[in-house]
């Protein structure tokens, strides 16, 4: 019997910990609340591959690994697959998911019909306010795919792209 | 360990079939009163400004509540004073009315969400598509976490799949 965990709790957790480090432990600090809340996903990633990888055998190259996380590690994680995988064959890697869990309920009304007088959405810093918000929700599982691949013996860099909602691409850079 | 519980939302329910769009205006207020969402599909003539319009919304379910609660002959339990404020689910509560020119249809959840339909006479009980819209606010509101509790729904999803369901309410 497969152990699961209830999804509402999980998203409410993840939005709880970003709001946390975000508004109240580095309120001032936006980088500094990304790397910690990158470092949590990577210790998660690092244990759950642990985990998955048990009745497996060793990855003969990086490849093998990626497609470990991009169909094994992530059906564990979503029930479903990374829908496109890319490379340019010189370590660089991009994973998309066309429609992220974590990101498929989140929305902003663009339009101003509805809007306090105090504050314009459509402002530049009200936009860019809510893409910031929006990218702080990706150290987690930027982080997730870090530790993963790392305790593959893969150190690797890891970034998100979500220039189109719900989809979002996970650019994996292998260090040499 | 997965991080999922199956939590999609509900197919819609079937809504009475009827021609058109049915749907007049819509209005989510929280348990303090303030008017968390107000959206118009069909209303022509307007009378009031908006503030002025949600405060009349929100004493009138006030009031209905209270006087439906009292006036109920089933329960032995104490009533207290007319209007005295009662607890999201307690005592008896009114669903719908009916005008001739209109229905609003009333449901409010366990946290004190209210959600009011305003929708033609002849649309059939929608106490079912209540509790489904409450579900796209738990879904797309609740659980955006750039969602701000107690502030103005600002959430594009949200409207985008309201707008839909409401539209196809007959």
């Amino acid at each position: 019997m497969v152990r699961e965990v209830s999804e509402s709790c999980v998203d409410s957790l993840l939005t709880e910990m970003v709001a946390c480090y975000c508004n109240r432990f580095y309120a001032n600090k936006p980088e500094l609340a990304a790397r910690r809340i990158e470092a949590i996903g990577y210790q998660v990633g690092h244990q759950l591959s642990e985990r998955y990888t048990m009745e497996r055998p060793r990855f003969t190259d990086h490849l093998e690994a990626i497609k470990f996380i991009c169909k094994d590690f992530w059906s564990e994680l979503f029930k479903k697959q990374i829908d496109n995988l890319k490379t340019n064959h010189r370590g660089t890697f991009v994973l998309q998911d066309n429609k992220f869990r974590w990101l498929a309920r989140m929305s902003i009304d663009p339009s101003t019909d509805n809007v306090s007088p105090l504050e314009d959405i459509t402002s530049p810093t009200a936009e860019s306010k809510a893409a910031q918000a929006m990218s702080m929700h990706l150290y987690f599982p930027c982080g997730i795919i870090r530790g993963a691949l790392s305790n593959l013996g893969i150190p690797c860099a890891v970034s998100a792209d979500i220039s189109n909602l719900p989809a979002c691409s996970f650019v994996v850079r292998i260090k040499a | 360990m997965q991080f999922f519980g199956g939590s999609e939302i509900s197919p819609s329910p079937p809504a009475p079939t009827a021609s058109g769009n049915n749907g007049h205006m819509m209005y989510v207020f929280n348990r303090n009163g303030v008017c968390l969402l107000y959206r118009e599909w069909n209303r022509p003539l307007r009378t009031l400004d908006a503030q002025q319009d949600q405060k009349l919304m929100f004493g009138l379910l006030f009031s209905l509540k209270s006087l439906t609660a009292k006036m109920d002959p089933t329960s032995a339990v104490e009533k207290g004073n007319l209007g005295m404020p009662q607890l999201p689910g307690q005592g008896c509560s009114f669903h719908s009315f009916r005008t001739n020119t209109y229905k609003l249809s009333f449901m409010e959840s366990p946290s004190g969400i209210k959600i009011i339909l305003v929708t033609h006479p002849r649309t059939g009980d929608l106490r079912e598509s209540l509790k489904y819209i409450y579900n796209l606010y738990v879904e797309y509101v609740v659980k955006n976490p750039l969602y701000t509790p107690g502030s103005p729904i600002r959430c594009e999803l949200f409207n985008t799949t309201l707008d839909q369901y409401v539209r196809g309410i007959s």
